[in-house]
């Protein structure tokens, strides 16, 4: 059994700092904000860097540089709902530590992303979504196979594809919790790769709890079948927590010092 | 539709390690001996046992043939390499033990210097029944012969910083890592030693073994999980080669010291030893090691037969 993947979410152009960086091109503080989250064991980065209507064909492969010459081994998931940026990120991406994760295609405006990740050999988070949140599992399940049977059709390999079933909020939507959890075990049921934005969960919650939050409902989340997961990994106590889920879980050996790797 | 054949791949990979100057050990992606799914990496190594004292309780015919060489270790070492010319040759200090002679530190670094001399091939060195004493020996063979690539058997829970700081720090040879068949704790030295600085190609394991019919099962399915997780979980800290001192277990079991007076049922003696170190050895071959230390020359031909009629 694969280990649980972790991307990291904290190069994101909601980040003022962050969009700063990205409008002046300035390196400093997007190597800072990547090398703390490599350092706190991320395997991969999401770089979102908005709508960029104007400048994303530029912005996307110069941050991609930037990035994988500064890290060369850590893989790279592309976001932003801008297609001609993300094709111009995958042209000069260097697959070799792992291929590039686009972040996202749907079942909707989006579906056309799956074709882009078949073309660049790419792997791609499928939000199984078509307009706003799905109102009930049998939606999500639909969007699922939707994105799937395109994805066939256009030779992408289902193990490419992470399922993101839209994790949401808990305080607001407290009730449809166990049902997103449930919605994770259907889909790993049918032997796909799942992943959801962890943050969603505890969104407009204080901040002393919303580590808590999240590392809990991961650990659920993981126990219904959860391969991955879109994350803060300086949440130590939620990478304490996914690591100790995998033991668990047995896809990682037990030993005493398991907490330290 | 044709038939196609499944082939079961892993994502993790055993780390190369040489022994000595050239013997490489590990590199494969597969199960052992399952060149039909991938890359077996190199070929298990076949290593033989000489002590430094005079083997009193080995089997008649190898001391017969050994005569005087069998006093001297340089002598006896040359004897096997050009004899039998295994891929190693081990030096177990037994002349370390308090009723052996118990020769300090000096005296073992000088046994082993003789020994490194006589002979070409690459050298493993065993230390006595004291994890404490072996700590010093190892430090004091080690800095006789240093960067030298020779692996030392074992660092232990116990005394692994020692052994660990001089042989792998200090003067750049190869530590063992030696668990007794607890699974957890075999990757918890790993990651001890790693974290003390040893660098992993400075490294083999040795996850505990014993001779057949002594909880080996166990031994077994604990070398199979220990492949399955740096295989299948790409477990970094077990994709350590495993060497396994075979002989050590097998020539002390009642079915190889019994006398053919005492059990005349058994059969010949030396047959009876020679069968346990045989099969022992075949089985943790099949279930990981990547390198067994042998004492009759017998089970080292068979063993080299058996190894090139599967790969």
């Amino acid at each position: 059994m694969a280990r649980f993947l972790t991307i990291g979410e904290r190069i994101h152009v909601i980040s003022p700092v962050i969009r700063k960086a990205l409008q002046e091109r300035d390196p400093e503080p997007i190597i800072a904000r990547a090398r703390e989250q490599i350092e706190a064991g991320a395997h991969y980065l999401d770089v979102n860097i908005g709508p960029a209507e104007k400048d994303g064909e530029e912005l996307m492969p110069w941050v991609v540089k930037l990035l994988q010459s500064e890290f060369p081994n850590t893989p790279l998931c592309l976001d932003t709902a801008n297609t001609k940026a993300i094709e111009a990120g995958l042209k000069v991406y260097d697959p070799k530590p792992g291929k590039a994760i686009i972040n996202s295609a749907d079942a909707g405006s989006r579906i056309g992303m799956l074709e882009v990740a078949a073309e660049y050999g790419a792997m791609v988070i499928g939000l199984c979504a078509k307009e706003g949140i799905p109102r009930d599992n049998e939606e999500r399940i639909a969007y699922c196979t939707e994105i799937l049977d395109k994805a066939i059709a256009v030779g992408l390999n289902p193990e490419d594809i992470l399922f993101d079933p839209l994790f949401v909020v808990v305080k607001g939507m407290q009730e449809k919790q166990q049902e997103v959890l449930d919605a994770v075990r259907q889909i790993s049921e049918m032997g796909l790769k799942t992943t959801g934005g962890l943050s969603n969960v505890s969104n407009g919650c204080p901040k002393e709890i919303r580590g808590l939050i999240e590392a809990v409902f991961c650990s659920m989340a993981i126990q219904c079948g959860l391969s991955s997961a879109i994350i803060n990994p300086l949440n130590k106590l939620l990478m304490d927590v996914i690591k100790t889920a995998e033991v668990i879980k047995g896809w990682n050996l037990y030993c005493d010092s398991y907490l330290d790797l | 539709m044709a038939y196609k054949k499944p082939v079961q791949k892993f994502t993790g990979k055993i780390r190369e390690v040489t022994l000595g100057e050239n013997l490489k050990l590990g590199g494969e992606s597969v199960l052992p001996f399952y060149s039909f799914d991938g890359d077996t990496g190199h070929k298990p190594a076949l290593g033989m046992e000489i002590w430094d004292v005079y083997p009193e309780s080995w089997p008649a015919t190898i001391v017969n043939e050994l005569g005087d060489k069998a006093r001297k270790p340089a002598e006896w070492a040359k004897y096997v390499e050009e004899k039998y010319s295994p891929d190693f040759i081990c030096l177990r200090l037994v002349g370390a033990n308090q009723d052996a002679g118990d020769k300090s530190p000096e005296e073992c670094a000088l046994v082993a210097k003789e020994v490194a001399e006589a002979v070409n091939l690459p050298l493993v060195i065993a230390g006595c029944d004291s994890n404490e004493k072996n700590g010093k020996i190892f430090t004091k063979v080690a800095e006789a012969l240093p960067e030298k690539n020779i692996a030392f058997l074992s660092a232990v829970e116990g005394n692994y910083k020692e052994v660990g700081a001089a042989v792998g720090l200090a003067y750049g040879n190869i530590v063992v890592a030696e668990s007794s068949v607890d699974l957890n704790l075999a990757k918890q030295l790993n990651i001890l030693l790693m974290q003390l600085g040893v660098k992993p190609e400075k490294m083999l394991m040795n996850p505990g073994c014993s001779a057949v019919g002594y909880g080996f099962e166990y031994v077994v399915t604990t070398l199979d999980r220990i492949r399955l997780a740096a295989l299948d979980q790409n477990d970094t800290t077990l994709q350590i080669p495993i060497i396994m001192p075979v002989s050590f277990e097998t020539w002390k079991v009642k079915e190889s010291v019994a006398t053919e007076d005492d059990v005349p049922e058994w059969g010949n003696q030396e047959e009876r030893g020679i069968a346990v170190e045989i099969s022992t050895a075949v089985g943790v071959l099949a279930a990981g090691a990547n390198a067994v230390i042998l004492r009759h020359p017998r089970s080292l031909q068979v063993l080299r037969e058996f190894i090139n009629c599967l790969i």
